[in-house]
């Protein structure tokens, strides 16, 4: 029996009725996001349509269009991913890919790195710093968790030192962001509100090889996900190594929360909501859900940026904007109606 | 020859800063349905969480046939060992079905598959335990008791040799709970599935286990037959309340039920108990005092001792001195007057050290004016004055005529004996 049966065993999906739904569901799926990836390469601020391909312009624009397109893709599928490990290890519905204190941690490293100037931080570049940040506040905030539980944190404490940490950082960046010249502030205000301007192609490819990386070993962890769900106790009764499990798990969501912030800025939103529509469509099975979360993040986040910089040409509007102000209310409705399927406490 | 399928061997463990399992040795034979019981608190969750190895013992060890649970493969000790658990909770929308195939999760294939041979057990323990009918259902919508047993058919599928359930089954209405014992007793008997049973019914226990292990204060007070377990003696004093055991008629079996003069007789006794305590030994005795329906009031205490706190919680009339001061000789003039009005003066366990002394003049008082006085035993572990002076005082009062007691249980029945008296 292969990985197929099995897949479509876990829905409910036991007549067939059911399960003829369930697939056309996954049929319609692709067919949208094919659709929504083609139609962004068709939006630009240079107008709508494919460009005069035999121009050296036109060409330069579609490349453009793609590589944003690449960037949205990986942003969006990792921070999406990372979404659904955290809200199914931290059994928690506001958990999402910032919430042990990646993003305060990546913000601060990044305003120093842009406030600095020079210095070491400067010879780093700013997505390294960003990154290496990121992943120091996760070990912080695992460590303080740590303490107080003799080694096994709680999903509470973890919760909680997360955002503690998080409003430290906040507050850091505040104070510096005060300070600092109005050229400064600019900046790294643009910068945490996201964007998917291009990066050098050696972080793109670096980036890709992280975000790869981390997407297998979380679909690998996603079946022991799913006992996880039923909590750490149960899980390891059922023979699990639950805290290796647990470990690897936020090890490799925060990776991928760092390689995308690092790679675009702080986009929120996508990372919260999209793993809880996906749920609401495909079901909370882990095994589904994080190849099709990884997906539906990707492709919203691409169109998202298609709407950016089209919408009030030549401006571009930053992207993070676009996320809650045009995808919330779309993804309101949605759960409205589907919520039961998704979460239900 | 049958092996033992679950091994304590003088195991103690706990969390960080409390021990909680306290030199516990035992065994279960494999095939034996046994109950566990105890009073709240007694140690029967952690004893099968360390069972379960999720806890690791400070000293001893636990072995699951025959190996040390702590060195054999999670995968390995699931197939031995399964655990259901009070309740478990899916704060996500998963189906039964998805739920029951949890139990598999040890043997999946890395990319999360499960052979025929997993979905066969998967659906034959949801067959037994009668949620088939509710596998496309969302499981937190489930009754209570409908969760429960499809936690249990979660447990089944992973294939165990043995079950323990803490318990698992007090949540059910009646019909499902027989339902429940039947699946336990024919799995019990038909496989040879060993099956260890967390349970607050003594009577429902009694009448389907092998053997019962009693837990108190996480210690094994007594291993046996039903019938050598439930003793009304032993139970009692576990329990710390008036219980009987009888035989069903019909069945057989062992009921344990409350003594019947227990709840809606009790009213006010018109019988008052005079209390010296201090340093928090008086807290416990004032609520069963008050529970059983004595006038109490206490005294000397300190104010700002927890005693005095809980004295005027309670309402009870109390005689207070500053804190931190030896006690006054208008304390004990008060204290006098309200031993003169009660029948028996209590003494607790509390540490007699210069400063509060005079407490065990007062009980010598009272038992010169012809009061009963009850000693909490053990003085000499108390004892901090000078010269040992406690000691020798406490000597004199049991050689006049005064009454010792261990327990709360052994104090209320020695203060009922002297009320009837």
């Amino acid at each position: 029996m292969g990985m197929k049966d099995s897949v479509f065993c876990a829905d409910n999906s036991f007549t067939g009725k059911g399960l003829l739904k369930a697939r056309l569901r996954i049929v319609l799926f692709f067919c949208a996001v094919l659709l929504l990836l083609a139609l962004s390469m068709l939006l630009g601020p240079s107008g709508i349509g494919i460009p005069d391909l035999h121009s050296p312009s036109g060409s330069a624009i579609l490349s453009l269009r793609f590589s944003r397109l690449l960037m949205g893709m990986m942003t969006g599928a990792a921070l999406s991913a990372s979404g659904v490990v955290f809200q199914a290890l931290l059994r928690n519905p506001l958990a999402e890919p910032y919430v042990l204190g990646v993003s305060g941690g990546a913000g601060l490293g990044a305003t120093l790195s842009i406030l600095a100037g020079s210095g070491i931080f400067v010879s780093l570049g700013l997505p390294v710093v960003a990154f290496i940040a990121a992943v120091v506040t996760l070990m912080v905030v695992y460590g303080i968790a740590s303490q107080g539980s003799s080694g096994h944190p709680s999903v509470y404490s973890l919760i909680l030192s997360g955002v503690i940490v998080s409003s430290i950082c906040s507050s850091v960046i505040m104070f510096l962001v005060s300070t600092a010249s109005v050229e400064g502030m600019h900046n790294v205000i643009w910068w945490m509100l996201g964007s998917l301007q291009p990066v050098s192609s050696s972080q793109q490819l670096l980036s890709a090889a992280l975000i790869f990386g981390a997407l297998g070993g979380i679909w690998l962890l996603s079946p022991r996900l799913n006992a996880l769900a039923l909590g750490r106790e149960m899980a390891h009764y059922q023979g699990l190594h639950a805290d290796l499990v647990l470990v690897a798990g936020l090890l490799c969501a925060t990776l991928l929360a760092a390689t995308a912030v690092s790679l675009s800025g702080m986009i929120g939103f996508v990372g919260l909501i999209v793993p809880h529509v996906m749920r609401a469509f495909f079901g909370p099975d882990n095994r589904k859900l994080v190849p099709f979360a990884a997906l539906g993040g990707g492709t919203f986040l691409v169109v998202c940026d298609a709407l950016a910089r089209t919408l009030i040409a030549p401006i571009e509007i930053p992207v993070g904007v676009v996320t809650a102000l045009a995808g919330g209310p779309f993804f309101l409705i949605i759960l409205q109606r589907r919520m039961k399927q998704a979460w239900i406490a | 020859m049958e092996q033992d399928a679950l091994t304590f061997r003088d195991v103690s463990a706990g969390y960080k800063h409390r021990k909680v399992l306290d030199h516990l040795s035992f065994s279960v034979r494999e095939g034996e349905f046994v109950s566990l019981v105890g009073p709240n608190g007694c140690g029967k969750s952690t004893l099968l969480k360390t069972a379960a190895a999720l806890l690791k013992p400070h000293s001893g060890v636990v072995e699951l046939f025959g190996q040390d649970v702590h060195r054999i493969k999670p995968a390995l000790r699931a197939s031995l060992l399964g655990v259901v658990p009070q309740k478990i909770e899916s704060p996500m929308a998963f189906t039964v079905n998805q739920i029951v195939m949890n139990g598999r999760i040890s043997s999946m294939s890395r990319w999360g598959t499960m052979s025929p041979h997993d979905h066969d057990l998967v659906e034959r323990s949801m067959i037994y335990t009668d949620v088939l009918g509710l596998r496309d259902r969302y499981f937190t919508e489930l009754s209570g008791g409908e969760q429960q047993r499809v936690a249990l058919a979660m447990v089944l599928a992973q294939d165990p040799k043995i079950i323990m359930l803490d318990e698992s089954i007090s949540h059910l209405d009646i019909n499902h709970r027989q339902e429940v014992l039947q699946i336990l007793m024919n799995l019990n008997r038909e496989k040879r599935m060993t099956i260890l049973l967390v349970s607050h019914d003594l009577t429902l226990s009694a009448s389907i286990s092998d053997r019962f292990l009693l837990m108190d204060s996480g210690r094994l007070v007594k291993a046996g037959t039903p019938g050598e377990v439930l003793e009304p003696d032993v139970l009692s004093r576990v329990y710390s309340c008036d219980l009987s055991v009888q035989q069903d008629p019909y069945t057989g079996y062992l009921q344990v039920s409350g003594a019947v003069d227990g709840l809606h007789r009790r009213r006010k006794l018109n019988r008052s108990v005079h209390v010296i305590a201090g340093g928090g030994s008086g807290i416990e005795l004032y609520r069963r005092l008050i529970i059983e329906g004595y006038e109490v009031t206490t005294g000397v205490l300190n104010r700002l001792d927890s005693d005095a706190e809980a004295a005027r919680a309670l309402n009870i009339a109390a005689v207070l001195e500053q804190p931190f001061s030896p006690v006054g000789t208008e304390a004990i003039a008060d204290a006098l007057k309200m031993i003169d009005m009660a029948d028996s003066v209590i003494l607790t366990p509390v540490p007699i050290g210069s400063g509060n002394l005079v407490n065990l003049e007062l009980a010598e008082e009272a038992l010169k004016r012809g009061k009963t006085v009850l000693l909490a035993s053990d003085m000499a572990d108390r004892d901090y004055t000078e010269g040992k002076a406690a000691l020798q005082l406490v000597s004199r009062l049991e050689r006049d005529g005064a009454l010792g007691w261990h327990t709360i249980h052994e104090l209320m029945l020695k203060l009922q004996q002297h009320s009837h008296r």
